[in-house]
């Protein structure tokens, strides 16, 4: 498998940066990730970077090298990814939870399979033309009858991770790719500030190395002196390295058994990957247990 | 797949060294037995068994999951370990205690304390009939809710909602103790259809916001219920759900047949934790304690002249469309 990948992630006018990003591949399978953490409620980089590392940490365990059922995974993974938010927001006796939005793809084989919650995005290219993109867990891009209402508040979610309603998620079909297809993922501090023919015209324009930055810093400048923070990774599929570029990753050079992560390793808190096989039942057990014998000894 | 229900546990059954009297109550997660420690203890407890995902024939003792439903199934267990998880954390005289949590039938059981008395529902219930002016006595309304809100602060501080306080989930023991009952239960509740887990409200106690799919619960929707239920302890009967509220608004007028029963202060205490928009309500449960335990003469404001002809006028009108008592309000669980 062989792609050229590009990621950045810009504070834009905002006080912090709380959007996150990052991939990891093994020899024969990627990940690709990005979360943006929510305004208003507390600490909203650290529910994006707990989804991302949970979502990391379960690929790193399935993907050996191919991740078997890549929907089940990324159900699976984003599910987990808001109950950990939630235990940390429990640990800490947090009187409102950090939520994030979360958009993760799996590329392996020929294929592209993603998931998303909230309103970042997913954009596919083919051959300069928009192929498709993820519809948002909003107000603005709920499916209704009538669409014209020009008031309707695109910052307003139908769902996020960390809320205590259980989020909603769509997984998509497995995609065929062909070569030259790019990939975007990005957060509404991109995608809010320009339309979808700009995005697409600007990504298809040039090496994805060069394309990226420059969407960035268009979406940056439009968006002002206190423009969102602006976050996306885009790669392009199987494209032979042009010369004098920078040569893309090939995960062929990498062997058997070894992951390669842009994502700060580690499991969050306790360090338990949430996904209940037998182990994690006996543990979970183990601990409720544990906490009630704490509980009682303080009652006494 | 059948929709027959997975069958409880026959009487006499020992699970993790308790034996099984008799079934207590089920619901969409599970089933609730009663059951006695070797030592002869009384304790309830609760078996992780959803009806839309696995069966169990009579007598049987492992419930079957069909494979395309054990994701699910699992996803449920860790909505049952994280309600074991937050009320083990819990030690509080008004909320249920977790005495144990132990895996056998290839599912999962937690112990409880038994609980001898009886809901607040059936309180009220027994109390409306003897048709005094007062259900209940303003001040045994406060003690009573200084209780529960005691317990209610310390499950918000671990950052749990409960999402589904209604008089059927506030136990009055036979010692004079409030407690809160049904946490998981309340909160989440596996979907048939499969993919999500929806969660579940009560007519009349929940909050305009649960019936919406947003972010925006937090404290102040359990406050909400409550004061739906200190609303249903003066009244009788739960007051109007949050749709029929948002088309017409009759809260006010029925508050205000109250008056010169209960004090203008309590009587203010149920609108403002009833409040519409979420964010004029006491935005936790200690803005609403300090209210509630305000000391100092009570109030009492007589109706007006105009305000006298509105309810009469209001009487008639309801005389006419109701026929018959309202039923106390059932749980909408999404089958």
């Amino acid at each position: 498998m062989k792609f050229s990948v590009f990621q950045v992630s810009r504070k834009g006018g905002r006080a912090k940066n709380e959007d996150r990003m990052g991939y990891c591949y093994t020899r024969e399978s990627g990940l690709f990730v990005l979360a943006d953490g929510m305004g208003g409620h507390p600490e909203g980089e650290v529910a994006a970077q707990l989804a991302l590392q949970t979502v990391a940490a379960l690929y790193q365990r399935e993907a050996r090298p191919l991740v078997k059922d890549v929907k089940t995974f990324l159900a699976s993974a984003v599910m987990s990814a808001h109950h950990q938010i939630m235990r940390y927001a429990g640990n800490k006796a947090m009187l409102d939870t950090p939520r994030t939005t979360i958009v993760a793809a799996v590329l392996q084989g020929t294929t592209a399979t993603w998931v998303h919650c909230g309103d970042s995005r997913l954009y596919v290219v083919r051959d300069g033309e928009l192929l498709t993109r993820t519809r948002d867990h909003s107000h603005a891009e709920r499916p209704r009858p009538n669409v014209t209402d020009p008031l309707i508040n695109r910052n307003l979610l139908l769902t996020c991770l960390g809320s205590p309603t259980t989020p909603l998620f769509e997984v998509s079909a497995p995609l065929a790719l062909q070569q030259g297809d790019r990939i975007m993922l990005c957060s509404d501090g991109l995608w809010g500030v320009m339309d979808d023919a700009q995005i697409v015209r600007t990504l298809s324009s040039r090496q994805v190395s060069d394309a990226a930055p420059e969407l960035v810093e268009l979406a940056l400048r439009r968006g002002g002196n206190h423009g969102d923070n602006v976050t996306m990774i885009a790669l392009e599929w199987e494209t032979p390295d042009a010369p004098g570029s920078e040569r893309g990753v090939s995960t062929d050079s990498i062997s058997d058994g070894v992951f390669a992560s842009t994502i700060q390793a580690g499991m969050p808190a306790d360090g338990e990957i949430d996904d209940l096989d037998d182990d994690a039942i006996e543990r979970s057990i183990a601990e409720i247990n544990e906490a009630i014998r704490r509980s009682a000894e303080r009652k006494s | 797949m059948s929709k027959v229900k997975p069958s409880p546990l026959l009487p006499d059954t020992v699970i993790g060294g308790y034996r099984v009297v008799r079934r207590l109550s089920a619901g969409g997660f599970g089933v609730v037995y009663l059951a006695v420690d070797p030592s002869g203890q009384q304790v309830a407890i609760k078996e992780y068994l959803p009806s839309s995902l696995a069966t169990r024939g009579v007598g049987e003792l492992a419930p079957l999951v069909p494979p395309e439903k054990l994701s699910l199934y699992r996803l449920g267990l860790k909505s049952f370990f994280e309600e074991g998880r937050s009320l083990a954390q819990i030690s509080h005289a008004s909320v249920v205690s977790v005495l144990n949590f132990f895996r056998e039938n290839e599912t999962v059981y937690m112990v409880m304390n038994y609980l001898e008395g009886a809901t607040l529902q059936d309180f009220i219930v027994t109390a409306r009939d003897l048709k005094k002016q007062k259900v209940f006595r303003e001040s045994t309304i406060r003690s009573l809710f200084d209780e529960i809100l005691r317990g209610l602060r310390i499950v918000h501080q671990h950052k749990m909602l409960h999402l589904d306080i209604k008089p059927a989930n506030i136990f009055v023991t036979d010692d004079d103790r409030a407690v809160m009952i049904d946490f998981g239960a309340a909160r989440e509740v596996l979907s048939k259809e499969g993919n999500f887990i929806r969660p579940m409200y009560t007519p009349g106690f929940a909050a305009p916001e649960m019936y919406r799919r947003d972010s925006s619960m937090g404290p102040w929707t359990d406050i909400y219920a409550i004061g739906a239920c200190i609303y249903a302890c003066m009244q009788g009967y739960p007051p109007n759900d949050a749709p029929q509220r948002i088309e017409k608004d009759r809260l006010g007028l029925s508050l205000s047949r109250l008056r010169g029963i209960y004090s203008d202060n309590l009587i203010e205490v149920v609108e403002w934790c009833m409040s519409l928009d979420p964010l004029s309500r006491p935005q936790s449960v200690f803005a609403l304690q300090k209210e509630l335990s305000r000391e100092g003469e009570r109030r009492y404001t007589k109706l007006s002249i105009g305000e006298k002809m509105r309810l009469s006028l209001d009487n008639m009108r309801s005389f006419e469309k109701k026929g018959l008592p309202k039923a106390p309000a059932p749980t909408t669980r999404p089958v």
